[in-house]
C-alpha cells in the first residue's frame, strides 16, 4: 500500500468502534443490548484518491461516515485527519475541521431546506463559518459555484421543489464546495436518481474531483458504480471491513468469500453472459444486535471451518499483494466461489 | 367437516366461470391502453397507447425511469387504480381473449389473485402490519376458496415453504415486522402466488433489497415460473435485471412504449435513442477511467410534455422533425417495434 502512496494520508481511520445501546423502559432506561454497527474498522484516505465503501445496508458504512464527522459520538478508536485526531478536537478544532470535510446526502429531498433559495442554501455554510466566505461578492461566488456543478446560474432564487432529483443533488455539491473543503463523503449520492441521471452525477464528482483535488469517501451499495469511480474499494460486513484493496484487486482478484459472493449476485447487463456464474448466497444478513462469534460472515459462507466460529480473522495482507483480506481461508481463485453451500437458510 | 380446497367457494367459481376464455388468444393482450390523472394541477396522461403481448411461461419485462407510467399499466390491468384521480380512459387488456376493462367488478374480483396476481416494491406497505403474515396468505384460501381455517392453514404453510421461508411452521405466526426484507418479499410472493395464477406482474420486486437478497429472490421467482408455466410480466427500471431473466422488453418513456424486441435484441443493438442512452449510462469495467455518457436533462415533467416526440430536448439524434411531429411506434420487421423517426440510424450507432 504505501509504496503506491508517496503522500501522507489525508484521513486515517484506525480501530473505530460505534456501538448503540438497546434501552428498554419507559421512565428508567436500562441497556438490553448493544448494536454493533462499527465493530473495528481501519482505512486511510490520500489526497485526491476516491476510497468506494460498499456493503449491504446494516453494514455500517454511513455510521462510519457519520462518526468521522462526529456526528455521531465514537464509542472507540481514532480518526486522524492530517495527523490530529477528530475524536480529540476541541469546538473550535472542530469547526474548522468541518469546513475541510464535508458531506453530500443521498436524499436531494430531504437534504435542502424546501423554504431557503438556491442562493441560501448554497451560501449557508458562510453564515456558520463567519470569515470564511467571500467578502463582497458572496451572490457572484454562488453563480459561480451553480455553474461549476453544471446548474444555470439564473436559476439562482429558485426553490428546491422546482428542480429535479439530479438538480437538486448537483446543489448539494455545490453547497458542499462552499467553504473548499479537502475531503467530501458522499453518501449513497446518486442511489435516489433515475438510471439516466445518475451518470451525469458521477462525471460531475469526477470532474470536480479532478479540477479541485479533492479526496473522496464514496459510500454506495452499487458496485458498478463504485467501481467506476474508486482507486480504492473497502468492502463491509456487520461493522468490519472484510477486504480492502484497489479496485482491481477488490473486483478481478477478489480473495474473501463474501467480496466474491457479493459481485457474483451484481447482475450483468449483458444478456449473452446472464445466469453463468451466479452464487447464490443463502440467507440474510445476521443482526449486528446479535453477531455470530468469530467471523461474522461464517453463517453464510460456504469455506467456514470451526476456526472461523472462534476467532475474528483480521484484516491482513495474505498474499504479499498490498490486498488485505480477513479470512482464514482467502483464495484469489474466484473459481472457489462455484460450489457455494445449498444449506438451508440461517437467520 | 371436511372439504377439499380445490373446491372453489361459491363467490370464485360463479365470477370466473361464467366467463368464455378464447384458447386460442394470447394469455394477456393490452392494446391501446389510455391511463389519466385528473389532478388539481391539470390532466396527466401516465398511459398514451400502450399495447404490449404475454405469453404463457414468457417473462417479459417493462423498464423505464420514474414516472414513465410502467406501474400504471400494470395497475390498469389488475383494476387496482385509484378512482378519481385516476382514470382508464381507453383501450383493452384481454386474458385470454376476455376483455378485463368490460367486466363488472364483481367478476373483475375473481380474476385478481386467482387469474393474475401483483407483487410489489415494498412488502413492508404491502403486508398488513397487524396480521400475522400466515394469516394473511391464507385468507387468499378461505376468501377465494372458502377453505376452513385448518386447511388454510396448512396450505399457506407449504406455500411459505415453497417461498423457501425456513422454518415455514414457525414463521406462520410470525408479525411483518419480524421478517427480515427478503423474507418479507417472499411471504408477498407466497400469497401471490396462493391460487396458481396465469400472469404474474412483478412491480420492482427486488429494488428495496440488497444485492445479495436480490438475487436469491429472482432466482426464486424464475424457479417458480419454470415450475408452474405462468407469464410473467417484470416492471424495473435496471437494465441489469433484465437482461438476467427476461425473453422480452419494452421500454416505456412518458407515458408510452418507445421500442420493444427481445432482450438479446435490445441489448445488441437498440432502435430508439433513449434505450441506447440508457444502455450507454451503465458503468461498464470497460469505462474505468473514461466519462460515463449519461442522457442530458432529466425525465419530463408529464403535465408540460414537449411537443413531438417526448424524448427530443434529451436527444443527441433529434432533428427539426422531432420537435412537430409525435413519431408512431413503427414495426421495423424481426418483430421489433420503436417509435423514433430515425430508428434506421440509431441501428446503425447503435451496432
Amino acid at each position: 500500500m504505501a509504496a503506491d502512496h508517496v503522500a501522507e494520508p489525508l484521513l486515517k481511520v484506525e480501530g473505530l468502534v460505534k456501538h448503540f445501546p438497546i434501552l428498554q423502559g419507559i421512565l428508567f432506561k436500562r441497556q438490553v443490548g448493544t448494536i454493533k454497527a462499527v465493530d473495528g474498522v481501519n482505512f486511510e484516505l490520500y489526497p485526491r484518491e476516491t476510497l468506494g465503501l460498499v456493503g449491504e445496508s446494516g453494514c455500517g458504512k454511513s455510521t462510519v461516515a457519520k462518526t468521522i464527522l462526529r456526528l455521531e459520538q465514537p464509542t472507540a478508536g481514532a480518526a486522524y485527519f492530517e495527523g490530529r485526531n477528530i475524536f480529540e478536537m476541541d469546538k473550535r478544532e472542530m469547526r474548522r475541521l468541518r469546513r475541510e470535510i464535508q458531506i453530500i446526502f443521498q436524499d436531494p429531498y430531504s437534504s435542502l431546506n424546501p423554504r431557503m433559495t438556491v442562493a441560501d442554501i448554497v451560501a449557508e455554510p458562510w453564515e456558520i463559518h463567519k470569515g470564511e466566505g467571500p467578502k463582497n461578492q458572496q451572490r457572484q461566488r454562488v453563480e459561480n459555484l451553480l455553474e461549476l456543478v453544471g446548474l444555470n446560474p439564473d436559476h439562482i432564487n429558485r426553490f428546491p421543489h422546482q428542480f429535479s432529483g439530479g438538480q437538486r443533488q448537483r446543489i448539494g455539491v455545490a453547497r458542499a464546495l462552499a467553504l473548499n473543503p479537502k475531503v467530501i463523503i458522499c453518501d449513497e449520492p446518486v442511489s435516489a436518481l433515475d438510471v439516466s441521471v445518475q451518470a451525469q452525477v458521477v462525471n460531475l464528482l469526477e470532474a470536480l474531483q479532478d479540477e479541485l483535488n479533492l479526496a473522496y469517501v464514496f459510500i454506495a451499495h452499487d458496485l458498478s458504480i463504485v467501481r467506476h469511480i474508486s482507486d480504492r474499494v473497502a468492502v463491509m460486513y456487520l461493522g468490519r471491513v472484510v477486504e480492502t484493496g484497489t479496485e482491481h484487486d477488490i473486483y478481478d482478484i477478489p480473495t474473501h468469500p463474501y467480496t466474491q459472493a457479493l459481485l457474483a449476485a451484481v447482475p450483468v447487463p449483458n444478456p449473452d453472459r446472464a445466469g453463468t456464474k451466479r452464487v447464490i448466497l443463502e440467507g440474510d444478513v445476521p443482526s449486528p444486535a446479535n453477531p455470530p462469534s468469530g467471523c461474522s460472515f461464517r453463517t453464510r459462507c460456504w469455506k467456514a471451518q470451526d476456526i472461523c466460529a472462534q476467532e475474528v480473522p483480521e484484516l491482513v495482507d495474505r498474499f504479499d499483494h498490498g490486498h488485505p483480506s480477513a479470512c482464514y481461508f482467502a483464495d484469489t481463485k474466484v473459481g472457489a466461489v462455484v460450489g457455494a453451500s445449498d444449506e438451508a437458510e440461517t437467520e | 367437516m371436511k372439504r377439499v380446497v380445490t373446491d372453489a367457494g361459491p363467490a370464485a367459481r360463479e365470477s370466473v366461470e361464467g366467463v368464455d376464455f378464447d384458447p386460442n388468444a394470447p394469455l394477456l393482450e393490452v392494446t391501446d391502453l389510455h391511463v389519466e390523472f385528473r389532478t388539481r394541477a391539470g390532466v396527466v396522461k401516465a398511459n398514451d397507447g400502450v399495447s404490449y403481448q404475454l405469453g404463457k411461461g414468457e417473462t417479459m419485462a417493462i423498464v423505464g425511469e420514474s414516472g414513465s407510467g410502467k406501474t400504471v399499466s400494470a395497475q390498469a390491468v389488475m383494476g387496482i387504480i385509484d378512482t378519481p384521480p385516476g382514470y382508464v380512459t381507453n383501450g383493452s387488456a384481454r386474458f385470454r381473449g376476455v376483455d378485463l376493462f368490460q367486466l363488472p367488478e364483481s367478476e373483475r374480483r375473481g380474476f385478481r389473485g386467482e387469474k393474475m396476481a401483483m407483487i410489489f416494491q415494498d412488502a413492508l406497505s404491502a403486508l398488513n402490519p397487524v396480521f400475522r403474515v400466515g394469516w394473511q396468505i391464507a385468507e387468499m384460501y378461505r376468501q377465494h376458496r372458502g377453505a376452513s381455517k385448518s386447511e388454510a392453514r396448512q396450505k399457506s404453510i407449504e406455500l411459505l415453504d415453497r417461498v423457501k421461508i425456513p422454518g415455514a411452521k414457525e414463521r406462520f405466526d410470525s408479525y411483518p415486522h419480524e421478517f427480515s426484507g427478503g423474507m418479507r418479499q417472499r411471504a408477498m410472493i407466497a400469497m401471490a402466488l396462493a391460487l396458481d395464477p396465469e400472469v404474474l406482474i412483478a412491480d420492482e420486486p427486488t429494488t428495496a433489497l440488497d444485492v445479495t437478497v436480490q438475487a436469491q429472490i429472482m432466482k426464486l421467482l424464475a424457479d417458480l415460473q419454470a415450475e408452474t408455466g405462468m407469464g410473467m410480466i417484470l416492471i424495473t427500471h435496471d437494465l441489469a435485471v433484465v437482461a438476467e431473466v427476461t425473453d422480452r422488453a419494452a421500454v416505456m418513456y412518458a407515458g408510452r412504449i418507445v421500442e420493444e424486441g427481445t432482450t438479446r435484441q435490445l441489448f445488441k443493438g437498440p432502435l430508439h435513442p433513449y434505450t441506447l442512452g440508457l444502455m450507454n449510462s451503465i458503468a461498464t469495467p470497460e469505462q474505468k477511467g473514461t466519462s460515463l455518457i449519461p442522457i442530458p436533462g432529466s425525465p419530463p415533467d408529464l403535465l408540460h410534455l414537449p411537443t413531438g416526440c417526448p424524448f427530443h430536448p434529451r436527444c443527441i439524434y433529434a432533428q427539426a422533425v422531432c420537435a412537430e411531429v409525435r413519431p408512431p411506434l413503427r414495426d421495423l420487421g424481426d418483430h421489433r417495434t420503436s417509435a423514433c423517426h430515425f430508428a434506421e440510424e440509431v441501428a446503425e450507432v447503435g451496432r
